[in-house]
């Protein structure tokens, strides 16, 4: 049996299997980082996902153009983001509440638009979707070894790891990351500083939207080419608890997002090797309580010194 | 007193407008895309008060939720937000499952066991993320919803590998045995006995709540910490003992689904009633006496969905976007603390409060 699990892990394409399976995880996980640092935790990113999958497929599938469908499901978190600021800032809702009734409401929405559009509750199987290209690096390729390590990806793959540096100098560098860090760490500090904190977190959901909208389309145009009723399956969830995982930046995240994507992987190939299929499926799900719950003792054992 | 039960009924009108505002807004526009549009609001706003039967699946549709309702409302005032609620319920009824199916028991005491299993082994959803936010300070947000998942396969392994009935085709039970199954009350509908004990839970809650000095305690910490500190009260005990309470009632509200409803247990997705009781529980401004209208309003939604489902080619998933926009619009602080309806308030209470 050892055996047999270093035969899997010693195999390349294991490490194609992780990509492919941290790829929404850590799409997700860097909107909900952004969120985040602008003080209003995206809980509807699961949501967000969902409805960016529905989109993607049915907007590819209208217009034969994948690429018209990642634009859409883009468009569509982007909007459903910025339907949550204005929920928070202009009604005064709570953002937790308003996450939670995001993801009740896609849940509903997107199988209600699924059956307008097919007929279907349960899948878009009848529909002819599109699917978005890998890519192949000139070059690199033909390399050995390092090839196909680096080379012949999804395209989401690799614009989800270069967002990883892109969203860690946004936050650290640009006018709107200082805004956003501002606003989320005191917004009346930040205020009478002439930072708006409406605006901000408005920005700050949007492009938050923008990035679950993308790891929605990767999982219906990319990871699979259908679309399924709940598809996520608390992958939305599972991107809060990376970004957790990750306090709070980019690069920290982007290895939250890595270790989930090993423990998947992980799961994945435990089942092939005929073990309970259930119990391994647990796995993603576990590892990010055991890992929040370590971080937490330890910060409490520091600060219990400290006194 | 009159003028304080007076301003409580201005805030009950204020909320029900808002709520047929909101489903007006959603309703309208999928009427007028049938061909007969007034006929879908007659459907939706009066059939489910038609007729005794379809008030029978108003009362079989709130039992569930109810108690998720209370659960959330338990959980909720001790200022946690622990969301393993859905958990709790789902491990509830596969709890009772395996209970009805292992224990050999017969007569009155049969259900009664099943259902206390389903409540004791169902807690640990919301008691697990509770543990490690009051032991280790991890957020029990974060922590339960990622367990509801974990505890979704652990179920399912369990019903595949313990339970699994080969010959019913798809992934479920055996049968459950006859004497766990819940007394129905109404003929041609599936309400069961598990309504009265939603009733009787309900008010138990909200005497504990608001009689008890356990209940007025857990208020005090879920409205401050640092008043409790100041008190001398733990506040680690009464939020863990909040979890405690909320879970039990959330697992016992998932075992009394399953017998009440199903002669077979197979769910293999999370079901959402910890869902709608966090919906129900928000509604009800955390109130347990509240929580029962509250259910029942959300119902008989549910249940003038199915009725345009079933007459007219709309599914009732129409009804989870009206839920979802209803959540959002109760606790809108722009319109509930808005401080023409707050110095309103304050005028029909006349001297009782000092501004």
């Amino acid at each position: 049996m050892i055996e047999a699990l270093w035969g899997n892990i010693s195999d390349p394409a294991l490490f194609a299997t992780v990509l492919r399976v941290m790829t929404p995880l850590l799409l997700a996980a860097l909107g909900v980082l952004i969120s985040d640092r602008a003080g209003v935790l995206n809980i509807g990113m699961e949501g967000i996902m969902l409805s960016g999958a529905l989109v993607g497929v049915l907007a590819s599938a209208w217009t034969g153009q994948p690429f018209i469908g990642l634009f859409a499901a883009l468009a569509c978190g982007g909007m459903l983001g910025a339907l949550m600021a204005l929920a928070i800032n202009g009604l005064g809702t709570h953002f937790i509440i308003t996450g939670i009734a995001l993801n009740l409401a896609a849940a509903s929405a997107t199988t209600l638009g699924l059956f307008l559009a097919t007929g279907d509750k349960g899948m878009s199987g009848a529909l002819q979707s599109g699917v978005l290209p890998s890519i192949t690096i000139p070059l690199v390729h033909d390399m050995p070894v390092v090839g196909r390590l680096l080379s012949g990806h999804h395209m989401l793959t690799y614009l989800a790891i270069l967002a990883v540096p892109l969203v860690s100098i946004m936050l650290a560098r640009t006018p709107l990351g200082l805004h956003i860090r501002a606003v989320g760490s005191d917004h009346k500090a930040a205020a009478t500083a002439g930072v708006s904190r409406n605006r901000t977190q408005l920005l700050a959901l949007t492009l938050s939207g923008v990035f679950g909208g993308a790891a929605g389309s990767y999982l219906s145009m990319g990871y699979v080419s259908w679309f399924a009723q709940n598809m996520t399956a608390g992958r939305g969830f599972i991107a809060i608890a990376a970004e957790v995982m990750g306090m709070g930046t980019a690069w920290g995240t982007f290895a939250a997002a890595a270790v989930l994507g090993i423990a998947e992987t992980t799961a994945i190939t435990m089942q092939t090797m005929g073990l309970p299929n259930e119990l391994m499926q647990m796995i993603p799900y576990i590892v990010p309580v055991l890992v929040l719950t370590i971080y937490a003792a330890r910060r409490q054992a520091k600060t219990q010194t400290h006194l | 007193m009159i003028r304080s039960i007076l301003a409580g009924m201005t805030e009950f009108a204020l909320t029900a407008l808002v709520i047929s505002v909101v489903i007006l807004a959603v309703l309208v526009p999928v009427a007028m895309a049938q061909s007969d549009p007034m006929q879908v609001l007659q459907l939706f706003i009066l059939g489910p008060l038609g007729s005794m039967r379809s008030i029978g699946n108003i009362l079989e549709a709130a039992t569930p939720t109810m108690l998720t309702g209370l659960a959330a409302t338990v959980i909720f005032r001790a200022g946690s937000f622990n969301l393993g609620i859905e958990g709790s319920f789902f491990v509830g009824g596969i709890s009772a499952t395996a209970a009805a199916l292992m224990l050999p028991l017969t007569g009155f005491v049969a259900a009664p066991t099943a259902i206390l299993a389903g409540a004791l082994v169902g807690s640990l959803a919301c008691i697990v993320p509770g543990y490690l936010r009051v032991r280790f300070g991890a957020s029990e947000m974060v922590n339960s919803l990622v367990l509801n998942f974990a505890f979704l396969y652990a179920g399912i392994f369990v019903l595949n590998y313990f339970l699994r009935d080969p010959n019913a085709g798809a992934l479920a039970s055996y049968r459950l045995p006859e004497n766990f199954a819940l007394d129905r009350l109404m003929q041609g509908t599936r309400l069961h006995s598990g309504v009265i004990i939603a009733l009787i839970a309900c008010i138990l809650g909200g005497i504990w709540l608001y009689g008890t000095r356990s209940g007025l305690n857990v208020r005090i910490v879920g409205a401050g910490p640092g008043m409790a500190q100041h008190l001398g009260l733990s506040a680690a005990g009464l939020v863990m003992r909040a979890q405690i309470i909320g879970g039990l009632v959330a697992g016992m509200a998932g075992a009394i689904e399953v017998l009440g409803l199903y002669s077979r247990f197979t769910w293999t997705s999370l079901p959402g009633h910890g869902w709608t009781g966090i919906t129900v529980a928000i509604l009800a401004r955390e109130n347990p006496y509240i929580v029962l209208p509250a259910a029942l309003f959300l119902a008989y939604l549910q249940v003038g969905g199915d009725r345009l489902s079933r007459n007219m080619d709309l599914p009732s998933e129409v009804v989870g976007l009206a839920t979802a926009a209803i959540m959002l619009v109760v606790t809108a602080t722009a319109i509930f603390r808005h401080p023409a309806f707050l110095r309103l308030i304050r005028d029909i209470k006349g001297q009782e409060q000092v501004a």
